[in-house]
């Protein structure tokens, strides 16, 4: 069963990001601290492991529905924010376009001549 | 439905797992059907049917959030996943580095002061802001840095449910005004600005797009993550 096994690999990598977390205080997410140590393994052992491979590609297929319990929360305080969402809506939306273009825009000069 | 088979039925976690699957399944469905439109995500379709479906049947959000809680902890080995696309797509990235390596701090500082500068002028209280700060961050990071600053959970998850869906017609809008096709560029821009929906985008385009849109989620991550806490702190914002 090489998708269980890669299954208990990441698992195992959460776990060690959780350990990484508790020792050092960082304050981010285990799951960002066992994504670059899975980056790292991989890029020692030179190339991906069928048992990963066949775990990851479906997990990773999933993850919008894995913040989709979450993210349904935001129908349920509507009533409490009333009067703010005008505001927030605004700032959302004019702020991601503001980034958005800041980001296209700077990337693509920087890679000048990188780009094909 | 009558209360005593709803009660039997959410006493068990797999009546929320079910329902959010269904929704899930539902929602892609109408997504392709409606040839996948960039303005209506498939995870806003399915949000908003499993909002509907919850407020039908009359069942609280939270019992439905603790059901869910047995899908939602894949997330944790899920974002581990994404070490996979990241390493396949180690040579393009390395070969852009120093641009990478400018731009991020730049676009992700931004990515939370625009939104934060916007809000304020239009007189939204600390509380808000400590909320919409983490807006463009993936979610289990973002609720970390969140709680930190003293902002509501379940408004950052909408503003990242808003920043996410906005950030998508927003990156096609503007690539094609100012001339880009690169997919290296784009997928680090929607991975960047719209966290886990952004990233779910770009895989939809092609696998490097996917590569460099879970660098710029992950990165952003990290960068928000160490700093944003400090920044707060400094400016004072949260006092206000």
């Amino acid at each position: 069963m090489p998708a269980l096994n890669g299954l208990l690999w990441l698992i195992s990598y959460w776990l060690i990001g959780e350990v990484v977390i508790h020792f050092s205080g960082l304050p981010i997410s285990s799951g960002v601290v066992g994504m670059l140590l899975m980056g790292v393994t991989l890029s020692v052992i030179g190339r991906v492991p069928s048992s990963i491979s066949a775990a990851a590609q479906p997990l990773i297929g999933l993850l919008a529905m894995l913040i989709m319990p979450g993210v349904v929360g935001v129908f349920f305080i509507l009533d409490e924010l009333a009067g703010q969402w005008l505001a927030i809506l605004v700032a959302l939306s004019l702020g991601t376009l503001l980034s958005v273009v800041t980001t296209l825009w700077l990337l693509k000069r920087l890679m000048g001549h990188h780009a094909h | 439905m009558p209360t005593d088979v709803l009660a039997t039925l959410t006493a068990t976690p797999l009546f929320a797992v079910g329902l959010t699957l269904a929704a899930f399944l539902v929602g892609s469905a109408l997504f392709n059907r409606l040839k996948q439109p960039s303005w209506l995500p498939a995870i806003l379709i399915a949000a908003l049917l499993l909002a509907g479906a919850l407020a039908l049947i009359g069942m609280p959000y939270a019992t439905y959030q603790q059901g869910a809680a047995w899908l939602t902890v894949l997330l944790g080995p899920a974002t581990v996943a994404l070490g996979m696309p990241l390493y396949q797509q180690l040579p393009r990235i390395r070969a852009l580095w120093r641009p990478l390596a400018v731009c991020l701090p730049i676009s992700a500082a931004l990515a939370t002061f625009y939104a934060l500068g916007i809000a304020w002028l239009m007189g939204s209280p600390g509380q808000i802001l400590a909320s919409i700060a983490a807006k463009s961050v993936t979610a289990p990071i973002a609720i970390g840095i969140t709680e930190q600053l003293g902002g509501n959970v379940a408004l950052l998850m909408g503003a990242l449910l808003v920043t996410g869906v906005v950030t998508i017609p927003c990156v096609s809008l503007c690539a094609r005004v100012l001339h880009i096709d690169d997919e290296r560029i784009i997928g680090f821009a929607l991975g960047l600005n719209g966290h886990a929906i952004g990233t779910v985008r770009a895989f939809e385009l092609s696998h490097t797009a996917g590569a460099f849109a879970s660098l710029g989620m992950s990165l952003t991550g990290i960068f928000t993550a160490l700093l944003l806490p400090l920044a707060w702190e400094l400016i004072g914002v949260g006092s206000g």
